[in-house]
């Protein structure tokens, strides 16, 4: 259970993030008769970026359709009034373009809306080439670490660094509470271990576990996904040992302050979510405001995530990460100091 | 029934005897819902951008601020001064020290603008401009293609001898702003909500079990839908409340408004979560202890209702299979009905499919839990 779990989970949610946005729905209302529109309407078709689901000569109602949650897009032609101005008879007889978007998912709408626009750039641009004339900025982008810009490899190996954290936080966070419930805590505690020793024995065998689980998860992306890291996985089972003993320290943390396994529960639900939110891994960080800054300074995962890509996609070295590892250490040791305290006034009493 | 109430009322004994954990289930939620209401966001703001401009002429520092100007980008510029040999050599350092920042992280993305780049363009020749974007956030890194491209694009029509000949008119529905806030907040809504239903449940039988009380309940006069169910109602109610707390919260602190009827919400709501606590309710009776217990609870929850209810990655793009998975999760659900109800104002009739499938997954876990306690109960006996 423990070692399958991870390995099914992350062959699922690799495929969830392999999928870049494509397949949008949308709808296209051509109301316009012209040779450019049709020309246009059957280069979306063909285009894998888009599903069209309706197609209309007729007007429709474009709010109705959007609340029934049909198409996401819209994109209508209608012939201008206007002859296009004097002396620029290229663009002549072209049809008016506009696009309708159901913000309610804001984020795939101008996802589609940029499709749009490339698909459009792109078009222009052969016509304009099949002219005789020239295009006179021609940009040329090169995509370093990532040159395919597939998101597997991006949160391939990261979500592996989440299922690590979800089992290790979780069962490290009941260990002690199991005891307290079953009283079996006092036996440890009038015990001649100390303090050190309780944590050490606690944690040293989940540490273990998700060393060996790190490693399944990293052969199943390679295996699955064919994501292999361009860097030295030595590095990364060194930044693995800091996280992990910042996380344990966490997870001791939590067991000492839940008197029930319910309310440890929570605590690491709560954590969980705290620092798969705040990793970057789902939502950039960049634009996070000034005043929550601080929490994700604080979430070890956030380092970890950090140091998988540089690793993996940049294959960058020791010198370009020692400080992460620097910060989980500190954040670990943190906590550790801190789950040492409460401990020593628990045995007190 | 008077069975069935007997077991509600020692649940609710059980759950007003442990006020500590009942104020962690209260207060977690809306710290987090503080929290992720806030720093959850996909807009791309402030994207560290150098232009090395070798040209320094009007044009490619009319190109410039055409990027300064976009809230996308925060741009650094280096330009070459001083004489031609000096220059060559500075571009050579520039160049490095533009690749160590990208490795580094300190930038997304350069740009090179070369420097006859004015010259070509007087002349009407093409003239090239290299963009290197560091590709280790692959959705970060498409969009900002993009919308380079943009930039790019609104440079040269204007400079050709032709004008650009329409203006592509986007007009978005139900979200003007285009903020993330109104399309996260529900997804975060119905995320917590189902996590916490199921997790309120997922450990009431499997305690009962590792304390050996539950061949109590085995040998007692109850049936076992009296215990399932007596197992599970009183957590409805305090679920839902911790819900109806959640949803005044995200309405104070983030705006979100019900433009539908609000018994449509409170209806759906209810279904909803009964869907979790049965789910929960079906891992404790599974469960041997409360540690499988949580494991199952929390990696059944957390990741699909994140991953798969189209919370953040849309179910359009998943693969057949997935999308089938999908419909698995009952969040998928939930997350339709919110977001239609908060911004698109949309009522009962459109989203009675989704309340009646929400409703039958529920009496089938509930079916299915209470099949395996009596197998429990007759194992036991």
């Amino acid at each position: 259970m423990l070692f399958i779990a991870p390995v099914i989970q992350t062959i699922i949610l690799g495929y969830v993030v392999r999928t870049d946005i494509t397949n949008i729905p949308i709808g296209i209302i051509n109301l316009s008769s012209s040779l450019e529109s049709h020309r246009l309407l059957n280069r979306l078709a063909s285009s894998a970026l888009f599903k069209i689901k309706l197609v209309s000569s007729s007007p429709v109602n474009a709010e109705e359709i959007f609340r029934r949650g049909k198409c996401k897009a819209l994109i209508i032609f209608r012939d201008k009034f206007q002859s296009p101005p004097e002396g620029n008879n290229f663009f002549a007889g072209w049809p008016e373009i506009q696009v309708l978007l159901d913000g309610t998912d804001a984020n795939s709408a101008m996802i589609a809306a940029g499709y749009f626009y490339g698909l459009l750039g792109h078009y222009l641009e052969t016509k304009i080439r099949h002219s005789g004339q020239e295009i006179l900025l021609q940009p040329k982008t090169i995509i370093r670490f990532n040159p395919s810009l597939r998101s597997i490899h991006t949160m391939g190996p990261a979500i592996v660094a989440l299922l690590l954290t979800i089992i290790t936080l979780l069962l490290t966070g009941i260990g002690l509470v199991r005891e307290k419930e079953q009283q079996t805590l006092d036996t440890l505690l009038v015990s001649k271990l100390t303090p050190l020793e309780i944590f050490l024995g606690k944690t040293l065998p989940m540490a273990t576990i998700a060393l060996i689980e790190m490693t399944l998860g990293i052969i199943v992306v390679r295996l699955v996904f064919g994501v292999r890291p361009r860097g030295n996985l030595a590095f990364l089972y060194l930044a693995a040992v800091v996280f992990l003993f910042s996380l344990l320290s966490i997870g001791f943390l939590i067991s000492l302050l839940s008197q029930t396994q319910q309310q440890a529960l929570f605590f690491c639900w709560f954590t969980m979510l705290l620092f798969l939110m705040l990793s970057g891994l789902l939502t950039p960080l960049e634009n996070i405001p000034a005043a929550f800054r601080w929490l994700t300074a604080i979430n070890p995962l956030r380092y970890l995530i950090a140091i998988i890509r540089e690793i993996f996609l940049k294959g960058n070295n020791l010198a370009y990460f020692y400080q992460d590892i620097l910060i989980m250490a500190g954040l670990g040791f943190v906590a550790f100091l801190f789950s040492l305290s409460v401990f020593r006034r628990s045995v007190i009493k | 029934m008077e069975r069935l109430k007997a077991v509600i009322v020692k649940e609710f004994i059980h759950i007003r005897r442990d006020p500590r954990s009942l104020v962690i289930i209260f207060a977690l939620p809306l710290v987090m819902i503080f929290i992720f209401g806030h720093v959850l966001s996909f807009d791309l703001k402030k994207i560290e951008t150098l232009i090395i401009d070798l040209d320094r002429s009007p044009l490619s520092r009319d190109l410039i601020t055409r990027f300064a100007a976009a809230p996308l980008y925060k741009i650094y510029s280096l330009e070459n001064q001083g004489h031609a040999e000096k220059r060559a050599a500075a571009a050579q350092d520039y160049l490095q020290s533009a690749e160590r920042w990208l490795r580094q992280g300190k930038i997304k993305q350069y740009l090179i603008i070369p420097r006859d780049f004015s010259r070509r363009l007087a002349a009407n020749f093409p003239s090239p401009v290299a963009v290197v974007i560091d590709g280790a956030d692959a959705n970060v890194a498409t969009r900002l293609y993009q919308y380079n491209e943009r930039i790019f694009k609104s440079f040269f029509f204007p400079t050709k001898s032709i004008e650009m000949p329409f203006e592509v008119k986007i007009k978005m529905f139900f979200n003007p702003e285009i903020a993330s806030t109104p399309f996260i907040i529900p997804g975060l809504v119905a995320a917590l909500m189902l996590m916490i239903s199921a997790l309120l449940t997922s450990l009431s039988l499997a305690r009962e079990k590792e304390t050996g009380s539950i061949e109590l309940l085995f040998i007692s006069p109850l049936r076992s839908p009296d215990i399932i169910l007596g197992k599970t109602i009183p957590y409805l109610l305090v679920a839902l409340i911790v819900g109806l707390v959640i949803f005044l919260f995200s309405h104070f602190f983030f705006g979100l408004q019900v433009h539908g009827s609000p018994l449509v919400l409170f209806l759906t709501a209810v279904i909803y979560i009964l869907t979790g606590l049965s789910l929960g309710i079906l891992i404790s009776t599974v469960a041997p202890t409360q540690k499988v217990a949580m494991l199952v609870a929390l990696l059944g929850t957390i990741l699909p209702s994140i991953f798969l209810s189209g919370f953040i990655f849309p179910l359009e793009s998943l693969s057949p299979a997935l999308r089938a998975f999908s419909y698995l999760v009952p969040a998928t659900y939930f997350l339709r009905i919110l977001r239609s109800l908060t911004l698109k104002g949309a009522s009962l009739r459109h989203f009675l499919f989704e309340a009646s499938v929400l409703l039958a997954i529920s009496l089938f876990l509930l079916a299915l839990a209470i099949r395996k306690f009596s197998t429990l109960r007759r194992a036991s006996a």
